[in-house]
C-alpha cells in the first residue's frame, strides 16, 4: 500500500521536474533562431493604398507589437498597429467644422513628393530664359518639354478630362508647387481635396461624409481619424489607364486560400462542368 | 476487476482495482473482493492514492514557467461566459494572460470590455469598388490569429472573395442548346456563367486585379439579427453580444459543427488540427470573446475585430482596404458612415429571404 503511494509520489515529482527540463530546453532552442532574424532584418517598408503614393516604414511600438505588417508577397501594408503614425492636422476643410479639433488628420503628401520643393526654385521661380517675368503660353495645349515629362511619366499621356483639361488647371500658375483654386488661389497638395472637389462634387460630398475612401482608426462619427486624401488612392495624371475596367489601378492580389481537399486548381469546375 | 481473478494474499494490491470502479454494471463483481479489505485499508488507500495524485498535479503547476497547465486546470471549472460573474471574468482573463504570456514570449493581454451602451455595430461594403486583392483577408488573418500552416486544414481564413464571371452571352451559340439544333427546351447560353460564383473561383490567382471579365464579392461572418448558428448550437456558447456581434466562447465550443452547416454565408470554420500561429506572428492584443488563441476543435468566424471596435478602433479588414469599399460604424448614431450609406445608397442584404437579418450590408454607387 505504502510502497505504492511512495512510487506514484516519486513518479509524479520526477515527471514534474523531466517536464520543466524539456520545456526549458525547447523554449531555449525556439528563442535562438527569432533573435537571429530579428538583427538580421533590414527596415521593412511597405506601400499603403497605391503603389507610388504614401509609404510607411516598419518599427515597433512596443515589444512584439509593430507599427504596421507589411505583406510578404505583395509589399502591401496589411496590418495597421497605430493608425496616426507620421500624420498632421488636415486643416481647414469646408463642411467638417463639426469635428473636434485635431480629429482629422492625414499624412502629409508633399515630404513625399521628392521634387515639389525644387519646382518652385529651380525652373518656376518667375525668372525665365527669355522673359522676366515669363509669359504665359499663348493657347492652352500641353507643351512636351522634356526635362518635365522624364521627371513625370504620366505626363507624356496625360489621361486626365480626356483632353479637355491641361496642367494649370490643377497646378498653380506662378507657384508650382501648390494647386490653384477657382479663385486662383493656392492650395496644398496636402488638401488635394479641395481642388478635385472643383469637378467632382459628388465624390467630395462622399468622402466628407465617409462613404467614399478610406478612414483609419477610430470608428465614431467624431472620432479621430487619419483620412486617406484623394492623391493617396488615383493618380490624377493616370486615371483612365487603359489596362483597367473598374476605376482603380490594377494591383498584385494577395495569395490565395487553400483549395478544397481533392481539387487540382482553381479550374475545377470549368473542365469538369455540371451536365445536364 | 475481473471475478475469475484469484484473490491475492496482498490486499494493496487488488485495492485500487476495487476502488478504481466504483460504477461498476454489476456491483456483484466487485462484492467479491470486498470482504479482502477493512474500511480502513480502503481509505487510507484511497486517501494516499489522491494526496499523490495532488502532489503530482502541484509538481506541474507551481513550475514557475508551466502556466499552461495552470490555465488548463483552471479552464476545467469555470462557467459559460455568460454566466461569469464579474470576478470570474477577472479571474479567468488573469489566468489566460498568464498562459498565453509564457506560451508565446511576449506580454499578451486578454480583454473583458463588454458590450457599449448606445453602439450597435453595422458594417457596409461596396461590390462596386472591391477589386480581389485579398488584402481585407490577409489583414484579418493578421489580426486574429487563425492558424497559418500549410498542411490540409491549418490555414484559416475568416473572409472569402468570392470572383463572379461576367459571361457573355453570344449569337453563334443561340441553335447550339437542347435539343441539339433546336436549343428550345435549354438554350444554348445556358452554360454562360454570367455572374455565377464556381467552386473554384474562390482561388483565383491572377498576375493583376482588378480583371476584365470579373467582379469580386467578400464574404464573412454577417452578424445576423436573427443568427441561425445561434439556434443551433445545443451547448449555447455562441451567441449575440448586446452591441451586435454574435461571439463564441471557444472554451465551451464543443466542435460539433452543427453551427456551420445551419450558417447560410459559409462564414464558420473548425480547427480540425492544433493551430499553427508563430510566437513572432502573433497578436497580442486579444479579447476573450475574440482573438484569442484557439484551440483544436473549436469553431472561429468574424467578431468584427471586437478587441479594437469595443474600443472605438475600426476593425483590421476596413483600414487596410485600399480602395476604401468596407466602411464600418454605429448603427444608431445617424451621422456614421453605414448610417449614411443606408440613407443615401442603394443598399442589399445578402440572402435576405433566409429572414436572418444581418447587420452587414452590400451596396454601389
Amino acid at each position: 500500500m505504502k510502497k505504492i503511494a511512495i512510487f506514484t509520489v516519486a513518479l509524479a515529482l520526477c515527471g514534474g521536474a523531466l517536464y520543466a527540463a524539456f520545456a526549458l530546453n525547447s523554449a531555449q532552442e525556439e528563442a535562438a533562431p527569432t533573435l537571429a532574424a530579428q538583427e538580421a532584418k533590414d527596415p521593412l517598408v511597405c506601400f499603403e493604398s497605391r503603389k507610388g503614393a504614401s509609404e510607411v516604414e516598419q518599427r515597433e511600438i512596443k515589444p512584439g507589437l509593430p507599427n504596421v505588417k507589411c505583406s510578404p508577397t505583395t509589399g502591401a501594408a496589411l496590418w495597421y498597429g497605430d493608425p496616426f503614425d507620421g500624420t498632421v492636422p488636415m486643416g481647414k476643410m469646408p463642411g467638417l467644422e463639426k469635428l473636434p479639433e485635431g480629429h482629422a488628420v492625414v499624412k502629409p503628401r508633399s515630404e513625399k513628393l521628392a521634387i515639389l520643393p525644387m519646382c518652385g526654385t529651380a525652373c518656376h521661380n518667375g525668372v525665365g530664359p527669355s522673359a522676366n517675368p515669363p509669359a504665359l503660353p499663348k493657347d492652352k495645349r500641353p507643351t512636351a518639354i522634356p526635362v518635365m515629362e522624364s521627371l513625370v511619366p504620366d505626363l507624356k499621356d496625360l489621361q486626365h478630362g480626356r483632353g479637355r483639361i491641361w496642367c494649370l488647371d490643377c497646378h498653380h500658375t506662378t507657384k508650382r508647387d501648390k494647386l490653384v483654386d477657382h479663385f486662383g488661389d493656392p492650395i496644398s497638395f496636402d488638401q488635394p481635396q479641395l481642388l478635385c472637389g472643383k469637378c467632382h462634387g459628388d465624390k467630395l460630398r462622399d468622402w466628407r461624409d465617409g462613404i467614399h475612401g478610406k478612414r483609419i482608426g477610430e470608428f465614431a462619427s467624431d472620432g479621430k481619424k487619419r483620412w486617406f486624401t484623394c492623391t493617396e488612392c488615383h493618380n490624377p495624371h493616370n486615371v483612365q489607364d487603359g489596362e483597367r475596367n473598374r476605376g482603380f489601378i490594377q494591383l498584385q492580389p494577395e495569395p490565395p486560400p487553400q483549395l478544397p481537399n481533392g481539387m487540382k486548381d482553381a479550374r475545377h469546375e470549368l473542365v469538369h462542368p455540371v451536365a445536364h | 476487476m475481473t471475478p475469475a481473478q484469484p484473490p491475492s494474499l496482498d490486499s494493496s494490491q487488488t485495492q485500487p482495482s476495487c476502488s478504481a470502479t466504483p460504477a461498476s454494471a454489476n456491483p456483484a463483481q466487485c462484492g467479491s473482493c470486498a470482504p479482502k479489505t477493512s474500511r480502513r485499508d480502503f481509505l487510507k488507500a484511497g486517501g494516499m492514492l489522491s494526496l499523490s495524485s495532488l502532489m503530482g498535479t502541484g509538481a506541474l503547476m507551481t513550475h514557475s514557467d508551466d502556466a499552461h497547465a495552470a490555465a488548463e486546470w483552471g479552464e476545467h471549472f469555470q462557467k459559460n461566459y455568460r454566466l461569469m460573474t464579474e470576478q470570474e471574468k477577472i479571474e479567468a482573463r488573469d489566468r489566460l494572460q498568464r498562459r498565453y504570456s509564457a506560451e508565446y514570449g511576449k506580454p499578451v493581454s486578454v480583454d473583458i470590455t463588454g458590450a457599449q451602451p448606445g453602439v450597435l455595430m453595422g458594417y457596409a461594403l461596396n461590390i462596386r469598388k472591391c477589386i480581389g486583392c485579398r488584402r481585407c483577408v490577409h489583414a484579418c488573418v493578421a489580426e486574429n490569429n487563425q492558424s497559418r500552416g500549410t498542411r490540409p486544414g491549418e490555414k484559416i481564413e475568416w473572409i472569402q472573395v468570392l470572383r463572379m464571371e461576367r459571361g457573355k452571352f453570344e449569337a453563334e451559340k443561340m441553335d447550339h442548346g437542347y435539343p441539339e439544333g433546336l436549343g428550345i427546351q435549354v438554350g444554348g447560353n445556358a452554360y454562360t456563367p454570367a455572374g455565377q460564383v464556381l467552386e473554384g473561383q474562390f482561388h483565383y490567382n491572377p498576375e493583376a486585379v482588378p480583371e476584365k471579365d470579373a467582379t469580386y464579392m467578400p464574404i464573412a461572418c454577417m452578424q445576423c439579427e436573427k443568427p441561425p448558428c445561434v439556434k443551433v448550437c445545443p451547448v449555447r456558447t455562441t451567441y449575440r453580444e448586446g452591441d451586435g456581434p454574435v461571439v463564441i466562447d471557444y472554451n465551451w465550443c464543443i466542435g460539433c459543427r452543427m453551427c456551420m452547416g445551419a450558417c447560410p454565408y459559409w462564414a464558420r470554420r473548425i480547427n480540425v488540427t492544433t493551430p499553427v500561429l508563430p510566437k513572432a506572428e502573433m497578436n497580442p492584443v486579444t479579447h476573450y470573446l475574440g482573438n484569442r488563441p484557439r484551440m483544436r476543435g473549436v469553431v472561429e468566424k468574424c467578431h468584427w475585430c471586437l478587441q479594437r471596435t469595443r474600443h472605438g478602433r475600426y476593425p483590421a479588414c476596413v483600414e487596410v482596404c485600399p480602395v476604401g469599399a468596407r466602411k464600418f460604424g454605429n448603427l444608431l448614431d445617424p451621422e456614421s458612415e453605414v448610417s449614411k450609406v443606408l440613407e443615401r445608397k442603394n443598399v442589399f442584404r445578402l440572402k435576405a429571404d433566409l429572414n436572418t437579418f444581418p447587420k452587414f450590408f452590400y451596396f454601389y454607387d
